[in-house]
């Protein structure tokens, strides 16, 4: 284990480690062991929102040719793209702020011919950049160039025809061509599947690919209505929100591989009282947009997190997401003060911080606030 | 006496996240529950403290 960098936090500090790679929050006395020096913010309560982002989705484009039916955000062909120029101006920024990763996607990011070289300039940074890709066009030589990355998923939303159901277009081969190259150049290569109403059976059949290629994660990411997806009827239905915890367990025991799960579906987890204690620990968190999480658009706004339209800043504005990361981003953060019931009485809010503000407040796919919402009786009308 | 209280590892994720959307619960680690939690710290701690910077 070898300590890459740290930065001071109020409740100690984050340390990232390389192999196994994990960022680690300690409190003040393990950072004042390692070494490192008093810092103003332990003067402070150690409750509060984090320095800067530990991570930031940067979507370089809006351009794509597969044209998935549910693209969230409604990426074309000629979609706009953030220039090289700015990008590596915000990867500076963001890296004097004390990011430690990002994730680069799009639209298609390989489509952009400087896609490799914003990534190498992340690393010279100091910021692991990671990918989410289709695979479409991905060929032997681009995904040797792949190993500046440090994890890489490809967008699997079924296996054979149910991709094809999912996305509006038959990739499935083109995927798993992608995934074979990638995983024959490195082991840090997993799959994303959006888990909608209509592909939610067929997930384990995506759960045995990735077991069959010897990837190293399955992540299932929430349908959630943006973009083209607000056109689409596929947001999971009461009785599945209620299944994808046990289907999640049932795909790590019966497939051996590790399963994530997205912060959207953290309320559907938190339903099923897992340890408070065990979720604390490995940061099992709802809602993280503008504390954890923020988002870097192609036309340049700071948002909270990708899915969410309100820009806090424009990101190509010399000390723009600096500043607006002391004192914006408060319809994320003060969520937990003034919380709604069901909300307010629940156990894990801390945690949970209201489920996706995608979807809306309180996240209508949380199975409590369902509860909740049948239970209030309905109105009198007059006859 | 002051007693000394050694430093602690208060959370942990593994891996990197390269979604659109911030990793929420990692299913396998949830699995093991706050005893492992209680170990996987204990053993962490022990290792950052024998690591160089």
């Amino acid at each position: 284990m070898r300590i890459a960098r740290a930065r001071p936090e109020r409740f100690g500090g984050i340390v990232e480690v390389e192999s196994p790679r994990a960022l680690l929050h300690v409190d003040r006395q393990m950072m004042r062991e390692l070494g490192y020096p008093e810092s103003p913010l332990w003067q402070l309560p150690p409750e509060g929102p984090l320095s800067a982002p530990r991570e930031v989705h940067v979507v370089l484009s809006r351009r794509c040719a597969a044209g998935c039916r549910g693209c969230y955000v409604d990426a074309t062909p000629d979609g706009a793209a953030l220039p090289f120029e700015d990008a590596c101006r915000i990867l500076d920024e963001l890296a004097a702020m004390g990011v430690f990763h990002v994730a680069l996607g799009g639209g298609e990011a390989l489509e952009l011919d400087y896609l490799f070289a914003v990534a190498a300039h992340a690393r010279r940074v100091g910021i692991t950049p990671n990918l989410t890709t289709s695979g479409l066009g991905l060929d032997a030589k681009a995904a040797e160039e792949c190993r500046v990355f440090g994890q890489i998923n490809v967008s699997v939303d079924g296996v054979g025809a149910a991709y094809a159901a999912a996305r509006g277009f038959d990739g499935f081969r083109h995927a798993e061509r992608a995934l074979r190259l990638l995983r024959a150049v490195k082991r840090e290569v997993g799959v994303n599947c959006v888990v909608s109403r209509s592909s939610f059976p067929r997930v384990p059949e995506v759960a045995r690919l990735v077991h069959k290629l010897r990837l190293n994660e399955l992540e299932l990411l929430r349908f959630k209505p943006v973009g083209r997806g607000a056109r689409l009827d596929e947001e999971l239905t009461p009785a599945q929100c209620r299944e994808l915890w046990p289907m999640a367990r049932r795909l790590v025991w019966r497939e051996r591989i590790r399963v994530k799960l997205d912060c959207s579906f953290a309320p559907m987890v938190f339903w099923h009282r897992p340890s408070a204690k065990a979720a604390a620990f490995f940061g099992v968190q709802g809602c993280v947009g503008g504390d954890v999480l923020a988002a870097v658009q192609p036309e340049g706004a700071f948002t909270g997190c990708s899915f969410t339209p309100r820009p806090a800043a424009d990101a190509r504005i010399p000390g723009a997401m600096a500043e607006a990361w002391r004192s914006g981003f408060s319809e994320f953060r003060d969520y937990a003060a003034h919380a709604p019931e069901p909300c307010a009485s629940c156990e894990y809010l801390r945690l949970c911080n209201g489920g996706c503000r995608a979807v809306g407040t309180p996240d209508p796919g949380c199975p409590r606030v369902q509860e909740h919402r049948s239970r209030r009786p309905l109105p009198v009308v007059a006859g | 006496m002051k007693l000394f209280r050694r430093g602690r590892v208060l959370q942990a994720t593994f891996g990197c996240n390269p979604n659109s959307s911030s990793l929420g619960v990692d299913v396998t680690f949830l699995l093991f529950g706050a005893a492992f939690a209680s170990a996987v710290a204990v053993v962490l701690g022990a290792w950052l403290r024998r690591e160089p910077r």
